[in-house]
């Protein structure tokens, strides 16, 4: 199962900041189930710690 | 009150030409970037990424490259315009990352031997900052004639340079904190 919520800072333990979602057109190339049809690629969330700035990546749902 | 950790911006030496005079631009403009207040910088040459050519693309990727700019706050390109374009082992380069630049600021130099300073590399780099995801700003560095901005050593000769960067730099780290602030605080929007 996909977690939806909070991601939480590996390094600070703190809640991260969602500011971006992305497709990923050649992602879906590779996984064709993980597609959304609707906007025609794999979209990604990008979320960055407001404590250390580093930033993690993970599937939107 | 907590100190604000220093920005970080690296600038990329965007050709690998033998001979090439980007290389005095990027030097000296690592050199003016490191001066500033609360800047770290660091000078990254793709000559000495060595991306092999049989591949392309994320599954390339360098880790250290990658971690440079997973870890900058914004990115200085020096690129020289080769033909009205920008140099493809550059583009090369660019491409083995994706996630790394996302909302971070980037100001490009262009450097032509010509009058008009890399104006069109710039603009033909700017649809492809975009779509990495990288945000660019309204000034630029415009390294015209270069072969006379710089002699033989590196040593800059025009002086007016280090004023038109001063401009140029204040830009792109204004456009580096708040991006930084929007990436740390600034949520998208949920229904």
């Amino acid at each position: 199962m996909v977690d939806s919520g909070k991601m939480i800072c590996p390094t600070c333990g703190v809640e991260m900041n969602c500011h971006a979602e992305k497709i990923d057109y050649a992602a879906g190339l590779a996984e064709p189930d993980a597609i959304d049809e609707d906007l025609g690629g794999v979209v990604e969330e990008f979320h960055t710690c407001p404590e250390c700035g580093q930033t993690l990546a993970r599937r939107s749902v | 009150m907590e100190a604000e950790r220093p920005l970080f911006i690296p600038v990329i030496l965007g050709t690998t030409r033998q001979g090439r005079m980007s290389e005095h631009v990027a030097r000296f403009v690592f050199g003016e970037l490191s001066k500033r207040k609360n800047v770290e910088s660091e000078l990254i040459d793709i000559r000495d990424l060595s991306f092999p050519t049989s591949d392309a693309g994320e599954g390339i990727k360098d880790s250290k490259f990658s971690e440079t700019v997973a870890r900058a706050d914004a990115l200085l390109l020096v690129v020289p315009e080769y033909n009205h374009g920008y140099p493809g082992l550059l583009k090369h380069a660019l491409d083995t990352n994706l996630k790394e630049y996302i909302h971070k600021a980037v100001g490009i130099c262009g450097v032509s031997a010509g009058p008009f300073g890399g104006t069109r590399v710039i603009e033909n780099l700017l649809p492809v900052m975009r779509e990495l995801g990288l945000v660019t700003i309204f000034w630029d560095g415009n390294f015209s004639s270069v072969q006379k901005v710089f002699d033989d050593s590196g040593t800059l000769l025009d002086a007016a340079y280090v004023r038109r960067l001063d401009k140029f730099f204040k830009e792109l780290i204004w456009m580096a904190k708040v991006l930084r602030h929007g990436r740390e605080s600034v949520g998208i929007e949920e229904e």
